[in-house]
């Protein structure tokens, strides 16, 4: 070929390659759950249909009604997501945001998606995927391992009621866990909107789910995008479990540990010291 | 440009032929300069820290913030020079930079670093703090470092100027300068920056400052020579 | 019209239509205007509350999509606490309104009228309303649904479409729901959330034909008045519910006296293949009781003191089955009435079978298809001929839909609609309302709708 129909050859292909990487943004990307494949092609239309109206038909919380939701919706250009099985500054699993959004968000304009086809909600988590680059550069992080949860005991609980005071989670969360912490009334998220600490006394839903697994996890990889940090190089996994046990004491839900430690409280109560600049323990 | 680097290298390796077994130094160049204001800056404003009484003792009078930070004669301080054009395939930067909270605020205000430079997060005070920096094309994270901790090691992929906050302490604000290139500086506290070991060549040098924005500048450097480049940046009240 | 024939032909039947206030549901008793206004649910309030486009729960509404169907079960809540009216928006505006401003042509042959008694084709057509409806629903409470739809005729009538309150998730259960009131029976395939309009194709006769001489004056689609008790999954996969109502077709007053009806419904979903919704299949029964004896004073009927209660049965089967974007609705159902509801002294009985496709291209334009037929197996008289009262009725539409948003929502709807009975008035209404000539003659009824179909 002569040298002139070589570099024509060649910047065609690179434009065809270019032009097709529009088109294959949105076509190439797949998401994985269970044994479902779900197609961001196919996800398209029904991201359309059930979310550009708070997400925005680019992805970026601009929908039409954004304005006016607090907390706002998810902008999935920036890949920054608060529930995850992953570590802090990694990206979730498809199976992690398929779980956000089939249980959806209490106390959030975000509701739960469960009434949608498991292969609908694939191919909406494999479009979700295409807004951010990041998606094309880097694979999500390794899930943390969740170590079998041992059995509530009033020690575990007096243990991470201990963790509760040295990791200082009551400057935000409040001493009962009531929101009230000092620091918990300036707290903005990641894009300055204010955002209130979890109240653990209205025994909500957590953001990312109910069970002693979801809070374990919580607390670990964090919740990114909003003030609540990742424990996961502070915490040995019996410690974390410990936090888990004490955390439910503060919820008014019927919990084991709260049974347990409503007993204990009863005559051991007068021991404790309150948590706070105090110093907690005993 | 890439027929300059071939050149440069093609001299290098003919130098290095030519100079035998002792090595000579290739010809290092410095551009240094003051960065100073026009314009009126904002007023900085005392800092209460009253929600860590463990931090207003270690000050025994209140700091003031530190967005904008001025010296003598309209010098800005804390204003990342760096070569954000002409770099020549420097060695990167392997040396850790450090980065303490202390007294509840950030040592430096603004830490500047290399694309995979390693970074270390001390934690000084007698009490948690949680790092959260806030990139928006690095990865965003976010971690807690309770008192006593060991630093938490970092390393930025892509160049960027991450805001950094403590959520525990709002008032907490500093920077990480991540850069591409591994010629930068930061001015201290009378404006003065020096970016040494430049091969010869032409620069674009750009200086940014996280209020008054960035300005940029081409500067040549031959041989061993220092060449002053000066920056004025325009200052806004608000 | 139907009316006057009635009273002509069956003291009985003049009776029980007396005491009936007009029924706008009811096709049979009314004016052609009735039978495409008894249209209700799609609520534009919801879409402003939530911020959710319309097309989040209607796969194009007014028919309910898998996550609005969750969204209605759950009493009208989202699933996310966030329902109470202290959360809303100042864009939050909770009454919806539905109207129509149309275009209409209707014409029926072989009708019957003085200057031509072998029956002439007779037309009307030109520009006309349809009846507003006024939706309001939501929660007074977390898991106390209310329901609140009066309606207003496009001649002025007033009237109560659905007064009802739920209350949900009893024993936190999703299980155990309770609904009081006028309501619309929980049918699968809902008649208030047809996307017809049309006088011939705004109804289906499965639910509301009364064979040759009927002296019922029930229709499956109307709303009734009543008690229900319902059930779903998590997912509202699995429903099922049990009503007990009174047997007056959901007219206020016990004008029928003591009768009571009840029905029950149970349908399954399973999420097959990729289409737009889990494939539906479920079944239905209605058993109802209307009197036939009324006490009179001075000869005339005493309204509310109907006795010697008579039966009649609605039964059938129907799904939801989702193609990619095709969505297939077949139902069949059998229905029989009493001896002594009917004309003769046999028990009338008819089934009816219908497919009805919808093509959501997108949330923007539905194109659809319906074909049913009835078929009567056995009359209530032995004069009656076999077939009379036979139909086949046949549908096409298309609905675009110019925006798709969170606060309102605008369809242009065009219709063709077309039945054939044979030997008696169309059900809708339309024509001279008097038999045809024989109880052969075949009676053609068309129907040719442009709407504009908007809810705000």
């Amino acid at each position: 070929m002569r040298p002139q129909t070589r570099w024509l050859t060649l910047l065609s292909a690179c434009g065809a390659v270019l032009l097709f990487c529009g088109a294959t943004r949105i076509v190439a990307q797949e998401a994985h759950v269970d044994r479902l494949t779900g197609r961001a092609a196919a996800g398209k239309p029904l991201y359309t249909r059930y979310c550009a109206g708070c997400h925005g038909d680019e992805g970026d919380a601009r929908g039409e009604n954004a304005q006016w939701i607090d907390p706002k919706p998810r902008d999935f250009t920036m890949a920054t997501f608060k529930c995850r099985s992953t570590p802090s500054g990694s990206l979730p699993t498809d199976q992690d945001l398929y779980n956000s959004m089939t249980r959806g968000f209490v106390t959030t304009n975000m509701p739960p998606w469960v009434a949608l086809t498991p292969h609908n909600r694939v191919d909406m988590v494999a479009y979700i995927k295409t807004f951010s680059p990041r998606w094309r550069t880097a694979k999500p992080g390794t899930p943390i391992t969740i170590p079998p949860e041992p059995a509530p005991t009033v020690q575990s609980i007096l243990r991470g009621r201990d963790q509760f005071q040295r990791l200082e989670c009551w400057k935000c969360h409040g001493p009962a866990g009531h929101g009230d912490g000092p620091s918990a009334h300036d707290l903005t998220d990641s894009k300055d909107d204010p955002i209130r600490p979890y109240d653990f006394q209205t025994g909500t839903r957590f953001m990312c789910g109910s069970t002693n697994q979801d809070l374990y996890r919580i607390f670990m990889t964090g919740l990114d995008g909003s003030p609540m940090p990742s424990f996961d190089d502070q915490l040995k996994p019996a410690d974390a479990w410990d936090l888990v046990h004490f955390l439910r004491t503060l919820q008014p839900l019927k919990t084991p540990e709260l049974k347990i430690w409503r007993e204990w409280f009863s005559t051991h109560g007068r021991e404790l010291k309150p948590i706070g600049p105090e110093g907690g323990g005993r | 440009m890439i027929a300059r680097c071939v050149a440069g290298l093609v001299l290098l390796s003919v130098g290095g032929a030519a100079a035998g077994p002792s090595l000579r130094a290739p010809p290092a160049g410095t551009i240094s300069g003051k960065v100073t204001y026009t314009g009126t800056p904002p007023k900085m404003r005392p800092i209460d820290m009253s929600k860590e009484p463990a931090c207003v003792t270690q000050h025994p009078t209140p700091v003031m913030t530190q967005d904008v930070v001025t010296g003598p004669a309209n010098s800005v301080r804390y204003v990342v020079v760096y070569i954000s054009a002409g770099d020549q395939g420097a060695p990167a930067a392997t040396d850790t930079v450090r980065y303490d909270q202390k007294g509840c605020l950030y040592i430096p205000h603004v830490a500047v670093m290399q694309v995979h430079q390693p970074l270390e997060i001390f934690n000084d005070d007698p009490h948690s703090h949680n790092i959260h920096p806030l990139a928006r094309v690095n990865p965003e994270w976010n971690k807690s470092q309770p008192k006593g901790a060991p630093p938490i090691r970092a390393a930025w992929d892509q160049p960027e100027f991450i805001p950094v906050k403590c959520n525990v302490h709002p008032w907490m604000h500093g920077y990480f300068a991540v850069l591409a290139t591994p010629h930068f500086a930061v001015t201290d506290s009378s404006g003065n920056f020096s970016l040494a070991g430049l091969p010869p060549g032409t620069y674009t040098v750009t200086a940014w400052h996280e209020r008054f924005g960035s300005k940029s500048q081409e500067v040549t450097v031959g041989g061993s020579e220092t060449k002053t480049a000066n920056f004025v940046l325009t200052a806004r009240p608000y | 019209m139907v009316k006057r024939f009635l009273k002509a032909a069956a003291p009985l039947a003049t009776l029980l239509c007396a005491a009936m206030v007009p029924n706008r549901g009811g096709i049979t008793a009314r004016s052609y205007t009735a039978a495409y206004a008894a249209l209700a649910t799609r609520i534009p309030a919801f879409a402003r509350k939530y911020g959710l486009r319309c097309s989040a729960c209607h796969t194009a509404w007014p028919e309910l999509s898998a996550f609005g169907q969750r969204f209605k079960d759950n009493g009208y809540q989202l699933g996310n606490d966030r329902d109470s009216p202290i959360w809303q928006t100042n864009g939050y505006w909770p009454i919806a309104m539905r109207t129509t401003p149309q275009w209409r042509l209707e014409s029926t042959t072989n009708q019957i009228t003085d200057a031509a008694p072998a029956g002439k084709t007779l037309t009307q057509a030109g520009f006309d309303l349809s009846g507003i409806d006024f939706l309001l629903l939501g929660t007074l409470y977390k898991d106390i649904t209310f329901g609140l739809v009066p309606t207003l005729d496009a001649d002025g009538t007033a009237g109560v479409e659905a007064a009802f309150v739920r209350f949900d998730n009893l024993g936190s259960s999703p299980w155990a729901n309770v609904k009081v009131g006028k309501f619309e029976l929980d049918n699968l395939l809902g008649e208030k959330r047809l996307t017809w309009l049309s006088s011939n194709g705004g109804f289906l006769y499965a639910y509301h034909y009364l064979p040759v001489g009927s002296a019922n004056n029930f229709g499956f689609g109307d709303n009734q008045i009543g008690a229900e008790f319902s059930g779903h999954s998590i997912n509202s996969y699995t429903r099922y519910s049990v009503s007990l109502l009174t047997g007056d077709d959901g007219e206020a007053g016990l004008p029928g006296g003591k009768s009571m009806d009840a029905m029950f419904t149970l349908s399954h979903a399973v999420a097959l293949g990729s289409g737009l919704g889990p494939q539906r299949v479920g079944v239905f029964g209605y058993l109802g009781h209307r009197p036939t004896v009324f006490d009179s004073i001075g000869g005339a009927s005493i309204p509310g003191t109907g006795s010697a209660n008579k039966s009649f049965v609605r039964f059938g089967a129907t799904a939801q089955l989702w193609m990619g974007n095709l969505e297939l609705i077949p139902l069949v159902s059998h229905a029989s009435d009493d001896a002594a509801l009917g004309p003769g002294a046999d028990k009338p009985a008819w089934n009816s079978a219908l497919l009805e496709a919808h093509y959501v291209t997108n949330p923007r334009l539905l194109v659809q298809g319906r074909y049913e037929l009835l078929r009567m197996s056995k009359q209530g008289d032995p004069a009656i001929p076999k077939t009379q009262g036979n139909a086949d009725a046949f549908a096409l539409g298309v609905r675009a839909y110019p925006f798709m948003f969170s606060r309102d929502g605008l369809a242009f709807h065009a219709e063709f609609a077309m039945t054939k009975t044979i030997g008696t008035v169309p059900l809708s209404g339309d024509g001279s309302g008097v038999d045809p000539v024989s109880p052969a003659t075949v009676v053609w009824s068309r129907s040719l709708l442009l709407a504009f179909d908007f809810a705000f």
